[in-house]
């Protein structure tokens, strides 16, 4: 049993979305998709900082944040959004009655819909090593499948920055319970009372 | 803060709401006033009948919303029960579809223990769907201006003012003396609902005046949409009560009434579908990009 986390060290993301690619690739998600901001595991927005004329920009990257108390999850009716026992949070694609409750709460924008054309889309790409056959709504799993074999999230470990720092935060030792636990990474939201488990060096 | 208004629940979402609100209250009072006011069996199992087929009509809106409409049978499966307000609107679903019939056959019979005992556990679910869809929009946390102890509260008196409404309608075209008691007994109780929907109007929009940005945002769209200022608050609102309250003055004012009650339930929709458009989800600055 873990505590996986990530920390997202945003004054050494370089914007290249090299992430972007990779997630999609590994986890099939719509990156065919006409809006680029829409369908996205994980995003990288271009954030403008400061004020005129001192401004610069800031690469934010953005993916579930696995919230310890996840609206996502109280919302679910039929039990298909669950937290696995490494506090991940997870969908059962069989159960998603694909309602869309839980994109309205989630409060950090991490989820969308898998829809019919984006499962064509997935065949055509992929043929038979497609992995989504029904419709459902989708989001970040920290990859459980690679975590399963002892390999890192794909956006993390394709990261050229070292902007993503992935690990357990229950081992004091990890690179990300030190940063998490000097305070130096902070949740974004805390106010919600969602406790992500994700965070932030900005 | 990134300010976005939601797109994804729209009309299907709000019909939903309206007639779901409308048919359990509707469910209510029919069994009201054949238990108390003494409307006769037909009254009773006629407009139980008519509250879940308006709520079944409701749900079709909703299963179309569905990324795929032919999954709709797994929101039966309710895991989330423990915690998801569209679980527990099934169950209650459920059971106005289970006591609301089992109401209308003992009526029908005239089996009156059974029927007492059926027609309030329908009643309860009926009330039960008019509370839930209000708390269905407050669980979300993202979206502020939803996320309020007042919505719930003011979902449920707009439902049982459509409701009435509705009675009323039905009732004005009613002769008999019990009708004329009970016409009376439902205007009454539409002008303390209107009141009361103003009041909680008025209540939100001064939390908002000090809300947050995602808040303010919310009340800012829906006090420059005409559809709320004139459609909803004006016309669905302030004229209903000033015609109700003039008509009870009078003998026979039932046109009046029934007029008022035409402009209630376009009002109760209004209010389902400005409260959903007007959803604003209140991200950290970077998230919505
Ligand atoms: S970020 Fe959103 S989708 Fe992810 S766990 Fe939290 S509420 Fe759920
Ligand atoms: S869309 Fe699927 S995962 Fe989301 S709340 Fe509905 S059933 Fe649960």
């Amino acid at each position: 049993m873990a505590r996986y986390g990530m920390v997202m060290d945003v004054t050494s993301c370089l914007g290249c979305r090299a992430c972007m690619a990779a997630c999609s690739q590994w986890n099939q998600t719509p990156f065919w998709a006409e809006d680029f901001k829409g369908k996205w595991r994980t995003r990288v927005t271009e954030l403008e900082e400061g004020k005129f004329p001192e401004t610069h920009k800031v690469f934010f990257p953005t993916i579930c944040m696995h919230c310890e108390n996840p609206p996502c999850h109280s919302v679910c009716p039929t039990g298909a959004t669950y937290i696995n026992k490494d506090g991940i949070v997870l969908i059962d694609y069989d159960l998603c009655l694909g309602c869309g409750y839980c994109i309205e709460a989630c409060p950090y924008d991490a989820r969308y819909e898998y829809e019919k054309e984006d499962l064509e889309k997935d065949e055509f790409y992929f043929g038979e090593d497609a992995r989504h056959h029904q419709v459902h709504v989708d989001k970040c799993t920290f990859c459980v499948d690679r975590l399963a074999e002892g390999i890192e999230p794909s956006c993390a470990a394709t990261c050229v920055g070292h902007a993503r720092i992935f690990g357990d935060l229950d081992d004091p030792n990890s690179e990300v319970a030190k940063l998490v636990n000097s305070g130096k990474a902070k949740p974004l939201s805390p106010y919600l009372g969602v406790h992500p488990k994700v965070y932030y060096i900005k | 803060m990134d300010l976005v208004q939601q797109t994804l629940w729209g009309w299907n979402i709000a019909i939903y709401l309206f007639l779901g609100g409308l048919g359990g209250a509707t469910v209510a009072l029919a069994i009201l006033g054949e238990l108390r006011f003494n409307m006769g069996k037909w009254f009773g199992i006629i407009v139980s009948i008519l509250g879940m087929a308006i709520l079944a009509f409701g749900l079709i809106f909703l299963i179309i919303d569905l990324i795929n409409p032919f999954r709709f049978l797994l929101a039966f499966w309710i895991k989330g029960i423990g915690h998801s307000w569209i679980a527990r609107g099934m169950i209650v679903i459920t059971g106005v579809f289970i006591f609301g019939p089992l109401y209308a056959l003992a009526t029908f019979f005239d089996w009156p223990r059974f029927k007492k005992w059926m027609g309030y556990i329908a009643m309860f679910c009926g009330f039960g769907v008019t509370t839930y869809t209000g708390l269905l929009l407050n669980a979300n946390v993202g979206i502020p201006f939803w996320h309020t102890p007042a919505l719930p509260v003011l979902f449920t008196v707009s439902a049982f003012s459509t409701g009435c409404a509705l009675i009323m309608l039905i009732l004005a075209a009613m002769k008999s003396e019990e009708a004329h008691h009970f016409f009376h007994f439902i205007e009454g109780f539409d002008i303390f609902l209107i009141s009361l929907e103003l009041l909680l109007i008025f209540a939100y929009f001064d939390f908002a005046r000090l809300g947050n940005a995602a808040v303010m945002k919310s009340a800012h769209l829906l006090l420059n949409n005409p559809l709320f200022t004139i459609g909803f608050v004006i016309l669905g609102l302030v004229s209903p009560l000033i015609l109700e309250a003039y008509a009870s003055t009078k003998e026979h004012s039932k046109g009046l009434a029934a007029f008022a009650s035409v402009l209630v339930l376009i009002g109760g929709f209004l209010l389902r579908y400005l409260i959903v458009w007007a959803g604003v989800f209140q991200y950290p600055h970077g998230i919505a990009g």
